[in-house]
């Protein structure tokens, strides 16, 4: 099988590029206490085109930083990750619209920062609009939508112009009873979809038992294990055991 | 610099929906929409022509044609660089989201203003007609001029969106900065005739707004040609700092995503 995803030892590093004032930076004129946080310290792994790759691990082991390094909003300090050219989406709780714009641009907008091209979308835009249930307030600025539609359509959007890596970092399902029923299964779809390379990022446990061909196991930003789903959720499960022991 | 073409390449259709979705969006929320976009310039000229003419009791030829070619170049050159400052900030939601080299943002921005400029151009030209400005083959400069203007607008731009990333209160000092350049920038005075000669000089030649108007008006209400070899200067100095910038944002973006 060929692969979609190679990162090589990826280092990512929050640097101590904090925000400051002007006033700030003249008091403190040694620029030379750089706060380096290592978020991730040398990770490499491998996913196979069409495989679903679990990623489990406490609270700050650099999960989310993973996802974002692969979906290129980080560059990497270190190391490299090679897409093979494979485009690529990352779902996540508070989805970047402009409010200002109209639904429907928003539309456009997202799916041409995705790679597609704006053909590609507009045959696909009455499916999300469709599947978004926004109905007509899909012509009204996005400002005016309430924070159930606002998720509706961030959902609709990643999931109806499916790229060819998906990254969920635990947005498996949003909105009402109801649509929370029509996404996950939607979600399932995508997922189970031989096609598509998915990595998933989740705390529920039963969540990654069923879906995931494989799982990472990070801890504090190294790579505990990598291996089947089972046996390393078991690790996992025995390590937080015993840490909450102590 | 490769990159950056390719990502222009990459990103221009982005760039242009975004400024057109921009635009619509501005009309669709106001009451007289699209004419705000005739009446705000002519406003602030009508204004400027009001208290140079009626207050200082000075005035220049073709004083309302003058402050227009000023004002809208000022207005264009303003809105693009401070504009960019918090840019960044501005789009949060997007940089957290995919991958964007950050000045595509600049350069849909610059679209919406260099759109506005050019709907400016339009009146221009009626104003020209209305006051009966005699108008010679120097027009056709036009196109050069507003190109070094734009590219110097654009590579400060690029310039500061960086630090306004970095820096939380850059835009207090560039809103005062641009303060002191509007005053610097003769748009309602000619600078060549109301201060002493050498300073003059260097205003017109230091300060590439000034510089830019001053061209402007050659080519429209004098009808002489302009300074070509300073267009060519202060258009390559654009062209640097568009490098520099460019350098800058490709070197440091993926840190923008920790830090706002």
């Amino acid at each position: 099988m060929e692969n979609a995803i190679e990162v090589k030892d990826l280092h990512i590093k929050y640097r101590g590029l904090k925000k400051m004032s002007i006033k700030q930076s003249l008091a403190k004129f040694k620029l030379n206490r750089i706060e380096v946080f290592e978020a991730l310290k040398g990770v490499s792994f491998t996913v196979e085109k069409g495989k679903i790759m679990g990623i489990i691990g406490k609270n700050g082991s650099g999960k989310s930083t993973l996802l974002r390094a692969v979906a290129g909003i980080f560059a990497p300090d270190e190391g490299t990750v090679d897409l093979k050219g494979n485009t690529v989406s990352l779902m996540s709780i508070g989805a970047g619209f402009q409010t200002k714009l109209t639904g429907f641009e928003n539309i456009i907008l997202s799916g041409l920062l995705l790679g597609f091209t704006e053909e590609q979308i507009r045959k696909k835009v009455p499916a999300i609009i469709e599947f978004s249930e926004l109905g007509d307030f899909i012509y009204k600025p996005v400002k005016t939508y309430s924070s159930g539609m606002y998720s509706k359509l961030s959902f609709s959007i990643t999931a109806i112009l499916e790229t060819d890596i998906m990254l969920i970092d635990e947005v498996l399902s949003v909105g009402d009873i109801h649509f929370k029923e029509k996404s996950s299964k939607k979600m399932h779809e995508i997922i189970k979809d031989d096609s598509k390379t998915v990595m998933i990022v989740s705390h529920s446990m039963s969540t990654i038992k069923e879906l995931c061909d494989e799982v990472l196991w990070l801890n504090d930003g190294v790579l505990m294990e990598r291996g089947d789903t089972e046996t390393v959720t078991n690790h996992y499960e025995d390590f937080m055991q015993k840490l909450g022991k102590k | 610099m490769k990159r950056f073409f390719s990502n222009i390449k990459k990103y221009y259709k982005y760039a242009v929906y975004q400024a057109k979705a921009e635009l619509k969006s501005e009309i669709a929320n106001s009451y007289l929409n699209w004419v705000w976009w005739f009446l705000d310039p002519i406003c602030y000229m009508l204004i400027y022509t009001f208290i140079v003419e009626i207050v200082f009791k000075t005035s220049e030829p073709y004083f309302p044609v003058f402050v227009f070619l000023g004002l809208t170049a000022w207005d264009l050159f303003n809105r693009t660089v401070t504009g960019s400052v918090k840019l960044v900030k501005n789009n949060v939601g997007t940089i957290n989201k995919v991958y964007v080299p950050k000045y595509i943002f600049l350069l849909s921005k610059s679209f919406v203003f260099l759109f506005k400029y050019i709907i400016s151009f339009i009146v221009t030209i009626a104003l020209m007609i209305f006051f009966q400005v005699p108008v010679t083959w120097q027009v056709l400069n036009f196109p050069l001029v507003l190109l070094c203007l734009y590219t110097v607008a654009f590579g400060a731009g690029t310039i500061l969106l960086h630090f306004g990333v970095f820096v939380e209160d850059l835009s207090n000092i560039t809103n005062i900065l641009f303060r002191l350049l509007f005053y610097f920038s003769g748009i309602f005075y000619a600078i060549s005739t109301r201060i002493p000669k050498p300073f003059s000089t260097i205003m017109l030649i230091c300060n590439p707004v000034a510089f830019c108007i001053n061209q402007f008006r050659k080519i429209f209400i004098n009808g002489v040609a302009p300074n070509y070899i300073g267009l060519l200067l202060w258009f390559l100095m654009g062209c640097a700092l568009t490098a520099i910038g460019v350098k800058l944002i490709h070197k440091y973006e993926s840190s923008y995503a920790k830090v706002v």
